[in-house]
C-alpha cells in the first residue's frame, strides 16, 4: 500500500525526492556543518598579530593602523591596534596575559614593569631586531645580556620657554639658577613682555612631579644610588648639591602659579598656552600640540635643557617608551610584523608627533626619510638640542626609575613611593629645613628599595 | 512543580550563577592573593601564609590609613545623612514645580564619578579655576585645597557629600511618603508642634530606612576608591590615603600584589563586623 502524499510534501515527493532522503540530506547537511565547525575554518587560518599600543593620539594611531593595512596586503597577517593612554597599558597587558589571551606587542612606559615580564618569561628577547641598528645612549637598558624591547622614543623632558618674551627683555637662554632665577623674574608680572608666572612645576606625590621636577637635581650632578645599590643621596658628596636643589626650588616656588601641588600634566600644556606661564617643563609633544592648533604661538617657544647652580652641567629628564613582544604563538609573526615596521613604516610612526619622538636609534637622524618632516626644519633649534643630549658628555640624562646600576625593580618603586617629591614637598610647604627634607626622604629610600 | 515556581527557580540559579562569577569568585581570589606573595599579577605566585597580614598590620601606615578612612566614611555618612534627610523633608512639600525640583535634586547622583571629579579639579585649580577666580576677588589669594592635609580631606568629603547626598534624599523622601497622613493629624490634634511631629513621628517611621540607608552608605564609602584617587590620589603627602587607596599603591604600583590584597581582605573583615554590630545594636524591624 502506497501512502498518499500529503498535501504539505506534495511537491518534493513529486519532485522525485522522498521524506527519507530529504531528511537523510538535513541529517548530512547538519553533520557537514558539525564538522564544519568543529575542523579549523578557513578564515580561521589567517594569522592575527595583537598590538597594544600605548599612544593614543590620533596620529599615532592612524600612522600605526596604516602600516598594520599595508602589512597585510603583503603577507595576509592581520595586526590589529588597539590603543590605551601609555599610564594603562601596562595593567592591560597584565590582564590580558591572565586572561589567557596576551597581546603580542605591548608597549611599555616603564623599565621596572619590561624587567618584571622579562623574569616572568612573559616577554622574548628581541636581540635579533636590536642589533640591526645603531642606539643612542641610556636607552636600551638590557637585562641579563638580552635586549626585551625596542625603544622608539627618548621622550625627554626638558623646558620650553617664550622666545618673544625673552626678545622683548634680551634675555639669554638660561646656563645656571642664577640666571634662570633671573630670567623668570624679569618676564614675570603684569607688565609688557611679562605673563602672571614664571614657570609652572607640579610639586604634588604624582608622576608629573617625578618626570618634571627633577631636571634640576640631576642637573646638579645628583645620584640617589651607587652601583652597588647604596643610598647615596644624603652621602657627604651628594648631600650639599641636594640642599643647593632644594633650596633652589624653594626660591623657584614663589614664582609658580599657586598650589603647585594640584598642577598636573594639563597644567603643564594648559598654563603655557593661556598665557599663564612663560615657562614650562616638557617635551616635544607640548610643541608639536602647539604647530597643529596655534602655529604662531608655537613659533614663539624655544626650548633649553635644565641648568645646574654652577652652570657647567645641564640635564634632560629621561622618559622613554618602547615596544615588548610577549610569549605567545604568534611571537614569531610579532617580531616579523615588528622587523618589517622598524624599517618601513617606523618614520611614519615618528612623524606622527615628530618633535615628540626623538628617535632612539642613531641611523634616523641622518636619514632623509625623518628629516623630510617640515616640524624638524621649523624647530631644527630644537632637534640640535635633541641632538646634543645624546653626544654632549656635560649633559646629564636621568630619571628616578632608572637610577641604579642596571634595570630593577627597586629604581621603580623608588619612582612610586614618591620619596624624592615629598622631600621637596616638605622643603617648600611643610617648613622644614633643607637637611631635615633629606634626611627624611633618605630614611624613606632606604625603606623602599630594602 | 508550577510553572510561575521554575521560573522563580531559574531566576534564582541565573542570579546566583552571576553572582558567583563576578562577586565570589573575585573576591576568593583577593583572600587567595593575600596568602602570597607576588610582584605583579602575572608574577609566580609563592605561598607565605598570613605573612602578609603580619607586615600589614605591622606598618603604620595601614593604621594611619584604616583612621583617614573612618574620618573621610564617618564624616560623609553624617553629612549625607542630615542634608540628606532635610533636603528629602524639603522635597516632599506639595508645592508647584515640586517634581521638576525632585528631578534636578538627584542630577549629582547621575553624573559619573569621573565627571565630577574632574570639573571640581578644574573649578578648584589654582590657576585658572572659577573658585580661585572667585576667591581672588573676594580677595584671597587661592584656595589651597589640595595644598593642607585637613584642606583636602574636607574637600574629598563635601565632594563626595555633594554627589552621593540624592541617594539619601531619594530614600528617605520615599519612606516620607508611605508614611500616613493619619499620624500627623493624630499628633497635631495632642498639640504636638513640628518638631515633635519630626521627633517622634517621622524619624520613627523613617527607621528602617535610615538604618538601611546608612548601613549601604558605610559599606559603600568605606571602599570608596575613585573620587579620592582622581582628586587627591591620596595626598598631599599621604594625607587622604585610605584603605583602598594604600592597597591600590601596594598592589599596582609597589610591586606587592600580596600585601595589597592583605590590606582589601583586612577592610572586608572590618566592615563585615562593623555590620554585624550594626544589626546587633540596631535591628530592622520585623514584619509578620
Amino acid at each position: 500500500m502506497t501512502r498518499k502524499p500529503s498535501k504539505q510534501n506534495s511537491t518534493p515527493i513529486q519532485a522525485g525526492i522522498t521524506r527519507r532522503s530529504a531528511l537523510k540530506g538535513a541529517g548530512a547537511l547538519a553533520g557537514g556543518m558539525a564538522l564544519g565547525f568543529a575542523a579549523p575554518a578557513v578564515h580561521a587560518q589567517q594569522k592575527i598579530v595583537r598590538f597594544l599600543n600605548g599612544e593614543p593620539s590620533a596620529d599615532s594611531v592612524r600612522a600605526l593602523r596604516f602600516a598594520a593595512a599595508q602589512y597585510e596586503k603583503l603577507t595576509g597577517v592581520q595586526v590589529r591596534i588597539d590603543s590605551v593612554p601609555g599610564g594603562a597599558a601596562f595593567q592591560k597587558l597584565q590582564a590580558s596575559i591572565q586572561a589567557g589571551q596576551p597581546y603580542e606587542i605591548g608597549t611599555l612606559s616603564f623599565v621596572g614593569d619590561v624587567l618584571l615580564l622579562a623574569g616572568e618569561k612573559k616577554i622574548v628577547p628581541l636581540n635579533d631586531l636590536v642589533k640591526k641598528y645603531d642606539w643612542g645612549p641610556r636607552i636600551l637598558f638590557p637585562m641579563n645580556g638580552n635586549n626585551y624591547w625596542y625603544p622608539y622614543d627618548y621622550n625627554l623632558c626638558w623646558i620650553n620657554y617664550r622666545k618673544d618674551l625673552y626678545g622683548k627683555k634680551g634675555l639669554k637662554a638660561p646656563i645656571n639658577w642664577a640666571d634662570y632665577l633671573q630670567n623668570l623674574t624679569a618676564v614675570t608680572g603684569n607688565g609688557d613682555g611679562q605673563l602672571r608666572h614664571g614657570v609652572v612645576h607640579p610639586l604634588g606625590s604624582d608622576d608629573a612631579t617625578n618626570y618634571t621636577a627633577f631636571g634640576y637635581l640631576w642637573a646638579n650632578d645628583v645620584r640617589i644610588l651607587d652601583d652597588k645599590w647604596n643610598v647615596v643621596i644624603d652621602s657627604p658628596e651628594m648631600a650639599p648639591r641636594v640642599l643647593e636643589y632644594l633650596d633652589f626650588m624653594a626660591d623657584l616656588v614663589k614664582l609658580m602659579p599657586p598650589s603647585p601641588r594640584q598642577a598636573s600634566w594639563a597644567n603643564l600644556v594648559g598654563d603655557f598656552q593661556g598665557d599663564i606661564v612663560s615657562h614650562t617643563p616638557g617635551t616635544g609633544r607640548l610643541i608639536d600640540q602647539m604647530n597643529l592648533t596655534m602655529p604662531a604661538k608655537a613659533a614663539n617657544v624655544a626650548s633649553c635643557l635644565y641648568p645646574s647652580k654652577s652652570g657647567k652641567k645641564f640635564a634632560v629628564n629621561h622618559g622613554y617608551d618602547g615596544w615588548v613582544v610577549l610569549d605567545t604563538p604568534m611571537t614569531q609573526e610579532a617580531i616579523k610584523f615588528l622587523t618589517w615596521f622598524s624599517d618601513e613604516h617606523f618614520i611614519n610612526f615618528l612623524h606622527s608627533s615628530p618633535i615628540h619622538y626623538q628617535p632612539t636609534r642613531l641611523d634616523i637622524y641622518k636619514d632623509p626619510r625623518w628629516l623630510a618632516h617640515p616640524s624638524l626644519e621649523t624647530f631644527a633649534s630644537i632637534v640640535d638640542m635633541q641632538k646634543q643630549v645624546l653626544s654632549d658628555p656635560n649633559v646629564v640624562i636621568r630619571s628616578i626609575d632608572t637610577e641604579g646600576p642596571e634595570p630593577d625593580v627597586r629604581a621603580g618603586k623608588l619612582f612610586r613611593s614618591f620619596a624624592l617629591p615629598e622631600m621637596v614637598q616638605d622643603r617648600v610647604f611643610n617648613g622644614k629645613s633643607s637637611a631635615e627634607a633629606l634626611k627624611t626622604a633618605a630614611e624613606k629610600i632606604r625603606k623602599v628599595i630594602a | 512543580m508550577m510553572r510561575g515556581d521554575r521560573v522563580i527557580y531559574a531566576i534564582f540559579i541565573l542570579a546566583f550563577a552571576l553572582t558567583a562569577l563576578l562577586i565570589f569568585y573575585p573576591a576568593y581570589h583577593a583572600v587567595e592573593l593575600s596568602f602570597q606573595h607576588r610582584k605583579s599579577l602575572v608574577s609566580a605566585p609563592e605561598w607565605v601564609g598570613f605573612a602578609n597580614y603580619g607586615h600589614v598590620l605591622a606598618m603604620p601606615e595601614f593604621w594611619s590609613a584604616l583612621g583617614r578612612g573612618v574620618i573621610f566614611s564617618g564624616c560623609s555618612i553624617a553629612l549625607q545623612l542630615g542634608l540628606g534627610l532635610a533636603l528629602a523633608i524639603l522635597l516632599d512639600r506639595k508645592l508647584p514645580g515640586m517634581a521638576v525640583i525632585r528631578g534636578l535634586s538627584v542630577l549629582p547622583y547621575l553624573l559619573p564619578t569621573v565627571v565630577v571629579a574632574l570639573t571640581f579639579r578644574w573649578m578648584l585649580d589654582g590657576s585658572t579655576g572659577i573658585i580661585s577666580h572667585l576667591a581672588k576677588t573676594l580677595g584671597y589669594t587661592h584656595i589651597a585645597w589640595a595644598d593642607h592635609p585637613v584642606a583636602a580631606m574636607a574637600t574629598v568629603i563635601l565632594i563626595s557629600v555633594w554627589i552621593w547626598t540624592p541617594f539619601v534624599t531619594l530614600a528617605c523622601l520615599a519612606g516620607l511618603q508611605s508614611i500616613p497622613e493619619e499620624l500627623y493629624e493624630a499628633a497635631r490634634i495632642d498639640g504636638a508642634g513640628a518638631w515633635n511631629r519630626f521627633l517622634h513621628v517621622t524619624l520613627p517611621q523613617l527607621r528602617s530606612v535610615i538604618l538601611v540607608v546608612v548601613l549601604l552608605r558605610t559599606i559603600w564609602m568605606f571602599n570608596k576608591f575613585d573620587i579620592i584617587w582622581l582628586m587627591t590620589r591620596g595626598g598631599p603627602q599621604h594625607a587622604t590615603e585610605h584603605l583602598p587607596v594604600l592597597s591600590y599603591r601596594l598592589a599596582f604600583e609597589l610591586y606587592d600584589v600580596g600585601k595589597g590584597a592583605a590590606i582589601s581582605t583586612i577592610s572586608f573583615l572590618i566592615l563585615s563586623g562593623l555590620i554585624v554590630l550594626y544589626f546587633r545594636f540596631f535591628p530592622l524591624d520585623q514584619k509578620d
